[in-house]
């Protein structure tokens, strides 16, 4: 039993995360000005994806927390990650809410009237960690037929219902009471160790005001470029001062 | 015909946004976004809409970012309106969250200048079906404090630790979750992870507003229905209509030109004296944080101020409600010897207003001192109203005096009230008023007074400090007069309502009635006393009573001092000696004071039929106790057998004064 619960903790939940939140990244773009059919099909595969994982979770779950028998311990970690699932399932439940809703506003044959956000790229990365593939075929841009985006809706919809579903069917079967429920981890989470600095300075630029902020920052690069250019001089300087003197 | 439908409604939302403050603009939330995002979609149609331009940032250039001016010259073309009013729909836009600026984020404003703005992507757009979720608000601060290793903003950080408190038992899911967004955030190219921070924290700047600015998103409470969606059909529906359209028609109406009038009289009358419409003397405290303004206007301030003072000439009511103008007339009314009126009508206003555990007593005392028969502070209103009371009496309630209150009212307001503008106790006020000179705070001087905030008095404080100047006044209170009656000494319980009693030293002095009275008397007492030798007699014959009274002391009475008082007087009267006359030589003086005022009291002075000697104390209104054992006559129907009856009934036992609910044989029996 404690090997199912390690497989659950390490295989199910980590990827289960990881789309739950790549699903938002995504589903923020949707509607923008690089909503298009590939960010459309991302989508549906996520979904597909997530489905999978929460079923096989909930069933995990509620097997063993309805098991009586079940240690202390062993007890309270399964409603840590049962409070952790139902709530990542609630959140999924109103991004495809959200998405169903405004994919039916937005539709992809007038893209005219998509939201000009200022996105570039694609989820096409973000996608790839979801679903844990090296890459994902780049399909083609093709015309939309309306049937396809009206059965997407549909099955959208279905999706929607079966996780409502879900959600019921777990509040019904296992009784978990959130207040006893005491979390493990710190309320900070810790900075992450491998941060890409060059990131971070780009987005605290963003922070401050740009406007006075760039003048200093700019002056600054201005120097060291300089600087930089000084030292490969006078590297270059002592260079040949050596051949010379060798020669 | 998708153009035309546009046009219409934006000729209907030019017609709802008007250039004003932000009040309106939460009007417009629940109509509002739908028609917002189609002028959205035309904003930002690349070929018809406002021009985009690049942002250039340090490393990078993202697209789309559009500027202040353009968008307010865009809207005042495309709408039709003028500049000022673009501008101001341009602010609702922002400040609902459908653009958001890139420059200076906190203010939600369109600045028509060059400042750069972008559109929010539908995802974050405010519709009213998603409520914005505390979950994800946590993880969006756990994610901003990743990046910003800790360094959160002080109301963020107070949100990020109620959070914490409130939802302790997600927190393991809402820290993974953060790290992993962050972490998926990475995966995306560098332009488009700055474009989805900027739009993050753009949506949460509108839904999480920090502390000190206006949200557009405040709507008031949650209702419990939702009054835009479609109510269905039922019966239960059209018997609602039904219900409402019968009472509307049974509504009494008053003719639209006499309610406009009135409104605007009131406006005109007012409108000097309206903080947000003129200017408050000396400054508005809310404003400039200096509450000279609220310290000139307490409650127990010596000198009012010019305007509260302008203010108790609009109405009867703004006087009385005004504390201090109540004090004012009621030293006018002292002056006129007319204090009980306003004395029960405060005491009927302490009745509706009180604890319900108290009422029974209240209304007791209220009787006693102001409705029964030959009662110390006697008020008069109409047999009719009188009639009503009574019946009422027997069984009281919060309102049984009401009818009482509302005829003496209208006597104080159509009588005293009159008299009392006029007055000089008025004149004196008004000469003595004080008009602040206006403050004029430069900037520092307000960053200063904001720094110097202090709370005021608690209001326990207040309330107490209230109630120990009410207990002060009543102990030094005016002899207020009222019938002569066989008792002279006050009582201090009754100050609840007449808020003026005499010393309860004089209860230590029996012997002496009169005197300890005199310094607190009104000057007839005094002239009196001056001008006649009676008063050596009146002492002697006193003091000789007093020794008398010994004998006839019931000895487990608390208030023995009082019978002897009300011994010695009797003896007084019965003698039909000096005093009285004292008190005849005085009636013309008397005579045109009570007749000034119009508290006559039930025993008018023409009354033949009765002896002049007993009646004219009826000009002299002594306060005075009524002795438990004594039930209360007016004077008229004393008689000397009565008297004996009575000094003999008095040694054998005493009986509570008979109020009418709780015993009608007693109450007529000697009547």
């Amino acid at each position: 039993m404690s090997q199912s619960r390690e497989c659950v903790y390490l295989l199910v939940a980590p990827p289960s995360r990881s789309v739950v939140a790549c699903y938002r990244h995504l589903a923020a773009c949707v509607g923008g000005s690089m909503d298009s059919l590939q960010l459309r099909d991302e989508l549906r595969q996520m979904r597909q994806k997530a489905q999978n994982l929460a079923t096989a979770l909930c069933h995990h779950l509620t097997g063993h927390l309805r098991d009586k028998s079940l240690p202390e311990e062993q007890r309270k970690e399964m409603e840590l990650l049962w409070v952790a699932f139902s709530s990542s399932l609630e959140l999924l439940h109103v991004d495809i809410c959200k998405v169903l809703k405004i994919s039916s506003n937005f539709s992809l044959a007038n893209s005219a009237s998509l939201v000009q956000t200022g996105v570039q790229g694609g989820g096409s990365e973000v996608a790839a960690r979801a679903l844990s593939l090296p890459d994902l075929n780049q399909t083609q841009a093709r015309i939309l037929p309306p049937s396809l985006e009206t059965e997407e809706h549909s099955t959208m919809e279905r999706e929607i219902a079966q996780i409502d579903h879900m959600i019921d069917d777990m509040e019904m079967k296992v009784n978990v009471l959130r207040w006893t429920v005491e979390p493990h981890g710190p309320q900070y989470a810790d900075p992450l160790s491998s941060t890409d600095s060059a990131s971070l300075a780009l987005v605290s630029v963003v922070e401050e005001q740009p406007g006075p902020r760039l003048q200093p920052l700019c002056q600054r690069s201005h120097v060291f470029v300089l600087l930089l250019l000084f030292a490969v001089i006078l590297v270059a300087v002592t260079l040949s001062v050596c051949v010379s003197l060798f020669s | 015909m998708q153009a035309a439908s546009l046009n219409l409604l934006s000729k209907h939302l030019v017609g709802m946004v008007t250039p004003t403050s932000r009040p309106l603009l939460l009007l417009h939330i629940f109509i509002f976004p739908f028609q917002a995002e189609m002028i959205l979609l035309e904003m930002q149609d690349p070929n018809t809409g406002v021009r985009s331009q690049p942002q250039r940032l340090v490393i990078t250039t993202i697209p789309h970012a559009i500027t202040g001016e353009d968008i307010v010259t865009w809207l005042a073309d495309r709408l039709q309106i003028d500049v000022q009013e673009a501008r101001s729909f341009g602010s609702m836009l922002v400040a609902l969250g459908y653009i958001y600026p890139l420059q200076d984020h906190k203010r939600l404003v369109i600045k028509p200048d060059t400042s750069l703005y972008r559109f929010q992507t539908p995802y974050f757009w405010p519709t009213q079906q998603w409520p914005v979720e505390d979950t994800d608000y946590a993880i969006y601060l756990a994610k901003r404090n990743i990046r910003k290793k800790g360094l959160l903003e002080l109301y963020e950080q107070e949100q990020y630790n109620r959070l914490h408190k409130w939802m302790n038992h997600k927190w393991d899911f809402i820290v993974m979750q953060a790290k992993e967004q962050y972490r998926a955030a990475k995966e995306r190219k560098k332009p488009d992870r700055v474009v989805f921070d900027c739009q993050e924290r753009a949506y949460w700047v509108v839904h999480r507003p920090p502390p000190g600015t206006v949200s557009a998103m405040d709507y008031g409470l949650d209702r419990r229905t939702d009054p835009n969606a479609d109510e269905t059909q039922t019966s239960d529906y059209y018997e609602r209509i039904m219900i409402f359209t019968q009472q509307a028609i049974m509504r009494p109406r008053v003719k639209s030109s006499v309610s406009i009038g009135a409104l605007v009289k009131h406006c005109a009358t007012y409108i000097g004296h309206d903080p947000f419409l003129s200017a408050c003397l000396p400054s508005n405290p809310w404003l400039t944080d200096d509450t000279t303004y609220w310290n000139l206007n307490m409650s127990n301030v010596e000198t009012p101020t010019k305007m509260r003072v302008e203010r108790w000439t609009f109405s009867f009511k703004e006087l009385l409600s005004d504390p201090r103008g109540r004090d004012d007339f009621r030293l006018f009314l002292k002056k006129e010897f007319s204090g009980e009126n306003l004395a029960f009508w405060e005491g009927c206003e302490d009745l509706k207003w009180g604890t319900a555990a108290t009422m029974k007593e209240k209304a007791e005392q209220i009787y006693k001192t102001f409705l029964a028969r030959g009662a110390p502070r006697w008020i008069n209103i109409d047999g009719k109203t009188m009639e009503v009371t009574m019946k009422g009496l027997k069984h009281p309630h919060r309102y049984v005096l009401d009818a009482a209150q509302t005829h003496i009212y209208m006597l104080m307001k159509k009588d005293s009230y009159g008299r009392y503008l006029k007055s000089p106790v008025f004149k004196d006020t008004v000469k003595k008023a004080i008009r602040p000179e206006e403050h004029k705070f430069n900037d520092a001087q307000l960053e200063q007074n904001a720094r110097n905030r202090r709370p005021s008095l608690s209001p326990i404080i207040l309330r107490q400090q209230e109630q120990e100047l009410r207990a002060k006044m009543a102990a030094n209170a005016p002899v207020d007069i009222t019938q002569l009656c066989r008792f002279t000494t006050p009582v201090p319980h009754f100050s609840v309502y007449s808020g003026i009693i005499d010393p309860p030293s004089s209860n230590t002095s029996p012997s002496l009635p009169f005197l300890p009275h005199t310094p607190i008397c009104p000057s007839p007492i005094s002239v009196a006393l001056d001008s006649t030798s009676a008063s050596e007699r009146r002492l002697e014959a006193s003091e000789g009573e007093g020794e008398q009274n010994t004998e006839a002391r019931v000895p487990d009475r608390g208030n023995v001092s009082k019978s002897r008082v009300a011994l010695s007087l009797r003896r007084l009267l019965k003698r039909g000696c000096s005093p009285s006359a004292m008190f005849a030589s005085l009636s013309p003086k008397c005579h045109t004071a009570a007749a000034t005022s119009s508290r006559i009291q039930p025993i008018t002075p023409d009354e033949p039929s009765q002896a002049p000697p007993r009646r004219t104390g009826n000009f002299f209104q002594i306060k005075v106790d009524i002795p438990p054992e004594c039930r209360i006559y007016p004077i008229e129907s004393e008689d000397e057998e009565e008297e004996n009856r009575l000094a003999s009934e008095e040694v054998v036992g005493t009986e509570e004064i008979i109020c009418p609910w709780e015993s009608l044989t007693q109450q007529n029996g000697t009547g």
